[in-house]
């Protein structure tokens, strides 16, 4: 008996080995740009992924993939761009859940060589290029005078970001509320509310926040479902025209919330133009090509970049991708 | 005859198939040195949690321990801001890490003191206790981090734990083994061991027999919790940073880690060395899927999949029936 085992570790051992050799053999010599989203299987990330799908069938020279974690942890997101690195990836794009959970990795990463591109993380210090669909103060404080606007610049109004760690949903509220300064009637009741980008949560919030003010006028979300899930507790409240809603959302989800009324505006930036123009810089750095000023990256909304220093070593990357939609003009942008 | 323990051979033999697998798909870069060892520094962290799981369930009574993945998040977050307020990570970097380090584990001691005690002392069951402080250790986290990351840096030697190596193994891995050893042998030969798996195994027969029932269960939920204090600073050391809601995820897979190691969740027995071929092969087959290009909801399928499976073979002894000439 302990010889048959002893018999089936050996053949396993060198199967093991056999795998092993053969497999070297065949290794791809393509150079492999792996997109790393927040979470896999939302409606962002799933029109993100058609952007990687479509640089790769403009690229056939180079093999471009999506992943993405199945459950919103830093601590999950942080495990696939480990083993991708381990994998021998030659291009990371990188959408970080948490930009401090993976600087450590992410440097490693470059210190093996590997091209490190990031995207909604301008403070990510380990990073050779961060791409930004728009320069944030702007975007958020676009939404704000959107709200602010609905509002009649008056009234009690609330913010959702999808983590209090999420470095761009906190600029863009900080600039809404640093925006709404200007209209001293508009009073900020609770908020920062956590979203988790989950529909059904930020539903429940909503109600209790709809609940507990009353007299509340507005909300500015940040996160992709928000949208959905405060324009549902608006509308099942009656409130639908009555509270203002302005946030970050796609128009195709948002759609008969627009059409009701529930949502007053959409902003937005095309994630799939955001994961081509990641894997544009990415393919760039490979071929050890410089990224400056003015720059055409071959994407609608990059056509002419800001390219200045990031908070690292690395580059910020800006373009100007961003889109406001409200009922009547979201249709000419279904996705 | 020693008994051979089925477990431990299917988690053995799994480990390899993982491996050999690995290598098949990935074309051999599976078992390339810088992918073991990056798979082997992901390991600890996990690990720990799992091993602290598995003590709170061999005491017995309904032990579990939730509150591991907050409590380590806790320890992280409390000792950054504590330490950074009496010397800079930067500057005195050996004596930043040493009271970074200290100050984890002991809050990570005092965290399990009270689940300990809230469970002996006010008869608390262990799942709603443990609930209970999961959520008390995670909005503490938040309340002295103010919601933010938490810088760490990289303080020597507290870096290195998470990025350099020993004799080709990640200094975190080898720690964590190392642990894992020590109180692997201290469950076999010590009193407290002997103690936690009879009073596991029938609470009734050890209060007779006059065991020190609540001191053992305190000491079993402070060891734990010293466990999640080492998991918060290899967490540090790897992360650069520290933050209240990191590794979510990991409450469930620690569980699933243990139970997988063939720890008896009514209690009285449960083996460390498997616990640790548990945990390597959870991440063998999660690193196998990213290598695979495959979608991370195919990893929760297959965790899913292969803990109905080890369940089915400690139901019907599979490995006994395929072994069976070694049993008389």
């Amino acid at each position: 008996m302990k010889r048959s085992i002893q018999t089936i570790a050996a053949a396993l051992l060198a199967a093991t080995a056999v795998a092993g050799t053969t497999g070297l053999a065949m290794a791809a010599d393509k150079p492999v740009i792996a997109t790393v989203v927040k979470i896999s299987g939302i409606p962002w990330f799933d029109r993100l992924e058609t952007g990687v799908k479509a640089f790769q069938a403009a690229n056939p020279d180079v093999e471009a993939t999506q992943y993405g974690p199945a459950t919103s942890d830093s601590a999950q997101q942080l495990q696939i761009v480990q083993d991708l690195v381990a994998k021998g990836v030659d291009a990371l794009a990188v959408v970080p859940m948490d930009p401090a959970v993976l600087e450590g990795t992410l440097k490693r990463a470059m210190e093996r060589g590997t091209v490190v591109v990031t995207h909604e993380a301008d403070n990510q210090v380990n990073t050779m290029a961060d791409v930004e669909a728009f320069d944030n103060s702007y975007y958020g404080a676009s939404l704000n005078e959107r709200l602010a606007q609905c509002m009649g610049q008056k009234g009690k109004w609330t913010t959702f970001v999808g983590s209090l760690g999420s470095r761009t949903h906190m600029q863009w509220v900080g600039a809404g509320e640093e925006n709404a300064k200007k209209y001293p009637d508009m009073v900020l009741v609770d908020p920062n509310n956590e979203s988790f980008d989950d529909a059904n949560g930020v539903y429940e919030k909503a109600k209790e926040l709809l609940r507990k003010h009353p007299d509340l006028a507005g909300f500015q979300t940040s996160a992709g479902n928000d949208v959905l899930g405060v324009g549902r507790a608006i509308e099942e409240a009656g409130l639908a025209g009555k509270v203002c809603l302005v946030g970050t959302g796609l128009p195709n989800p948002s759609a008969p919330y627009l059409d009701s009324g529930a949502i007053t505006a959409i902003g937005y930036w095309d994630p799939q133009k955001a994961g081509m123009a990641m894997n544009v810089v990415a393919k760039l750095l490979l071929e050890k090509k410089e990224l400056k000023s003015g720059m055409d990256l071959g994407v609608e909304g990059y056509n002419n970049v800001t390219v200045t220093k990031g908070a690292g070593d690395g580059l910020l990357v800006v373009g100007n991708g961003m889109v406001l939609d409200d009922k009547d003009s979201y249709k000419a942008h279904l996705f | 005859m020693r008994r051979v323990d089925g477990q431990f051979l299917v988690l053995a033999a799994i480990n390899v198939v993982l491996l050999a697998l690995g290598a098949a798909i990935s074309g051999g870069s599976f078992l390339s040195v810088f992918n073991l060892q990056s798979m082997a520094g992901q390991v600890p962290e996990i690990g720990l949690l799992a091993i602290g799981v598995m003590l709170a369930m061999c005491a017995g009574d309904g032990g579990i321990d939730l509150s591991g993945i907050a409590l380590a998040n806790l320890s992280g977050v409390l000792s950054a801001v504590l330490v950074a307020g009496l010397v800079s990570s930067a500057e005195q970097e050996g004596l930043y890490s040493a009271l970074f380090i200290l100050g984890a584990l002991v809050i990570g001691f005092l965290g399990g003191l009270v689940n300990g005690t809230l469970i002996t002392r006010f008869r608390i069951t262990p799942i709603l206790c443990t609930l209970g402080t999961q959520m008390a250790f995670t909005g503490l986290a938040v309340i002295v981090s103010g919601g933010k990351a938490v810088v760490v840096g990289s303080p020597e030697p507290l870096s290195s734990i998470g990025n350099e190596f020993w004799f080709g193994a990640p200094i975190s891995f080898i720690l964590f083994v190392a642990v894992a050893a020590l109180i692997g042998v201290a469950l076999k030969v010590s009193p407290f061991g002997r103690w936690l798996m009879l009073s596991g195994s029938n609470p009734k027969a050890a209060l007779y027999a006059g065991f020190p029932r609540s001191a053992v269960v305190t000491a079993t939920y402070a060891l734990s919790g010293t466990l999640s204090g080492l998991s918060g600073v290899i967490i540090a050391a790897r992360n650069v940073n520290v933050k209240w809601d990191y590794g979510a995820s990991y409450l469930l897979i620690a569980i699933l880690i243990a139970v997988m190691a063939g720890v008896r969740p009514e209690g009285g027995y449960g083996r460390i060395v498997c616990v640790v071929f548990s945990a390597v092969a959870l991440q063998l087959m999660s690193s196998l899927l990213n290598f695979g290009g495959l979608s991370n909801f195919v990893r929760d399928f297959a965790w899913g999949a292969l803990l109905l499976a080890f369940l089915a073979i400690a139901r019907y002894d599979l490995v006994g029936f395929v072994f069976s000439d070694r049993r008389r």
